[in-house]
């Protein structure tokens, strides 16, 4: 039988070494040239095909979907410094979910339950928050590690303390949507592998399960996304009010 | 539209209170192992690293609950006066 983290190895599909650098493709690499083709493509057909008052099918989709977004963003950044986030965040939540569905799909393969992936996500958002910081408040962000309020024999304690609670930020952000899509599918192939490997009497159970899992699969894609987005936004809102 | 939401909120609480905690306990030990390695000061730098991120960890799970109360409250006041 199968290992069941069989479909999270990587696989080479046209080799390239350039100057002792790895740079082939891979399955990961065409999972997420087909997540990006699919964002893209499904903006580039509404705009191509004329914008209407009067949205036709896909159009809605993609209007509430970006409207969702925005509220989202004016939610946590506010309204007058979060315009400029919007594209920022809109594709970062339509990349993830498409990854994150496309995962889905039997015999796909799913980028973000690789550990490498989100983690460039987030420690990119990470280096983005400082930038944004130093460059709103200049050295005054250096207070964003002593919360308001807080008596001065604290100080020395709390610095640390503050220290280690920002850079839990991006590894918490990293590791949530890694953990959570790689015990997915995990979840899924053992009961697949149980529904194969059973007697017919008793295999349509588990994979009963597999088609009640996948159902909540499709949820918590929906769920991640939005979770690792809405926290990007939390985060990003934190450095500009500065408390 | 509001049945939907509780239960996307609900999910959000579970899936984010948990990793915020063990996270930062563990970048606590992990700094503080680092301290040990470099000022060679061991059993100290782990010993204090891990209080710390503990500390750390509770005060971003109190930060976070914070935040959902008050969202929570929001929306109670957007209900009533709509």
């Amino acid at each position: 039988m199968e290992s069941p983290l069989h479909h999270f190895e990587v696989h080479t599909i046209i080799p390239i070494h350039i100057a002792g650098l790895d740079l082939s493709i891979n399955n990961a690499v065409v999972a997420m040239w087909v997540g990006l083709a699919i964002v893209a493509g499904s903006f580039m057909l509404a705009v191509s095909r004329g914008i209407s008052p009067i949205p036709g099918k896909l159009q809605s989709i993609l209007e509430i979907s970006l409207e969702f977004i925005r509220s989202m963003v004016y939610e946590f950044i506010g309204e007058d410094e979060g315009k400029k986030y919007v594209p920022f965040i809109a594709s970062l939540f339509l990349f993830i979910l498409a990854c994150n569905l496309i995962g889905l799909i039997p015999g796909s393969y799913t980028i973000t339950s690789q550990l490498a992936v989100t983690g460039a996500f987030a420690v990119g958002i990470f280096i983005l928050t400082l930038v944004i910081g130093f460059g709103k408040h200049g050295m005054h962000f250096l207070g964003i590690l002593v919360p308001p309020g807080v008596p001065k024999i604290m100080i020395p304690l709390m610095v640390p303390i503050e220290i280690i609670s920002m850079l839990a930020r991006p590894i918490s952000l990293a590791v949530r949507l890694f953990a959570n899509m790689t015990a997915g599918h995990t979840v899924l192939a053992v009961l697949f592998g149980l529904a194969m490997t059973g007697p017919l009497w008793l295999g349509w159970l588990p994979f009963g399960f597999t088609i009640v899992i996948n159902g909540l699969e499709i949820a918590i894609a929906f769920i991640q996304a939005y979770i690792f987005t809405t926290l990007t936004c939390v985060y990003i809102g934190d450095v500009i009010k500065l408390h | 539209m509001s049945n939907n939401n509780g239960f996307r909120q609900g999910m959000q609480i579970a899936f984010r209170l948990g990793t915020e905690l063990t996270v930062a306990t563990f970048i606590g030990a992990m700094l503080g192992y680092g301290v040990d390695r470099f000022f060679d000061v061991r059993p100290w730098g782990l010993a204090i690293g891990v209080v710390l991120g503990g500390a750390a960890g509770s005060m971003n799970v109190y930060r976070a609950a914070m935040l959902m109360t008050l969202e929570e409250q929001n929306t109670e006041e957007d209900d009533n006066n709509s």
